[in-house]
């Protein structure tokens, strides 16, 4: 399916919640798509710690849906998080795996094994119940709410295109990402990040 | 021996409860093995062991977001590892963390494979500007929570090193 129809789509059925996204494509392609400021944390400068990070997020926040957007450049050199996903199992973490199979921040070279890399296959293997593959639009549609809406920690890897061109990073500096988010996580779930 | 390890293992645990960490993530060393055990036991901790340090570094960072008080816990290699997670994530955002780990390669250790921590540990930490402390005597585990009071302040993660003798409950 198409990157930027995925996110569309995706975005517009968010209702609320928090959104983790990797570096590259990911960002990149959710600031185009939305432009959103308010509950998404762009996590840009980390390969391969999104979901940690989303799954760090999701412990303090369990009422809320978190929402975790990894390439799967950055899943490929950190496979084993889903292991601390699975122990941890966090009801309100949905990570979402974007598969181009390339880097696509870096002008789309092409993944280690590209062509052959299971997914979905690999989190099965290390004991993630919830898994769901799709490869066109509407497929994700479809199962959508089987997929993102049901109750439990569920991993759904995304077979997109690659981009084909490099897209705009999301304006936020650092600190000001920092405080963004913080400071809609503090309003919208009640919780106290930043000492007074 | 196992009588002075348990003491001190309990001091180090009750000083990081007194801070209001509630999440620890660890990846293990022989020297904090026991300590591990001890927060893994701890109702009031979730402890989660790790695949690689890193994996604790955006754990921990991610649980600030949530109001989540946290600490890494690791050997000395674990931290050689984490440059580029903590320079990145922590320094580009100014996420504090405490990181709590083990000054292998220092005096009296006699593991050949920990001399290039005994030789670059520090100044490696030194070359980011990391703050850090030495806990080398039972008495200055209370230096624990003034570091993680220090990280909230600095915005940054905050180092504490234990040595062997202290993690054995000798003086």
């Amino acid at each position: 399916m198409r990157f930027r129809e995925c996110f569309e789509f995706l975005s517009g059925r968010r209702t609320h919640g928090f959104v983790i996204t990797s570096a590259g494509n990911c960002s990149e392609m959710w600031w185009e798509v939305t432009h959103e400021t308010e509950g998404v944390f762009y996590l840009e400068a980390s390969m391969s710690l999104a979901s940690m990070f989303g799954a760090g997020l999701a412990l303090g926040v369990p009422q809320i849906p978190v929402w975790v957007f990894t390439g799967d450049g950055a899943f490929c050199m950190n496979p084993g998080m889903l292991m601390v996903e699975r122990q941890l199992n966090p009801p309100n973490l949905k990570h979402f795996l974007v598969s181009n199979r390339c880097y696509g921040s870096t002008y789309e070279v092409r993944l280690p094994n590209a062509p052959a890399n299971d997914y979905a296959a690999m989190a099965r293997a290390m004991g993630i119940e919830r898994v769901y593959h799709f490869d066109s639009l509407e497929d994700l549609k479809g199962n959508f709410d089987a997929a993102v809406l049901g109750p439990g920690h569920s991993f759904v890897v995304l077979e997109v295109e690659p981009v084909g061109k490099k897209l705009k990073e999301p304006p936020i500096e650092g600190p000001e990402m920092k405080y963004l988010f913080g400071r809609s996580v503090e309003r919208a779930a009640g919780v106290r990040i930043f000492d007074e | 021996m196992e009588q002075r390890v348990a003491e001190m293992t309990g001091r180090i645990v009750e000083e990081v409860a007194s801070c209001g960490i509630k999440l620890v993530a660890s990846l293990p060393d022989t020297w904090i093995a026991d300590l591990i055990e001890a927060f893994d036991r701890d109702q009031r901790f979730i402890h989660v062991p790790v695949n690689r340090e890193e994996s604790a570094i955006g754990l921990c960072s991610g649980a600030f977001f949530g109001g989540t008080g946290a600490l890494a816990l690791m050997g000395a290699s674990g931290l050689m590892t984490c440059v580029y997670a903590l320079t990145k994530v922590n320094y580009t955002y100014q996420i504090p963390l405490l990181i709590c780990i083990t000054l292998r390669g220092s005096l009296g250790d006699q593991a050949k494979y920990h001399v290039s921590n005994g030789l670059y540990l520090l100044p490696l930490m030194d070359s980011l500007s990391m703050p850090y402390v030495i806990v080398d005597n039972p008495d200055k585990v209370a230096l624990i929570s003034k570091a993680y009071g220090h990280s909230r302040v600095l915005c940054r993660p905050v180092v504490v090193g234990f040595t062997r003798s202290v993690l054995r409950g000798e003086r």
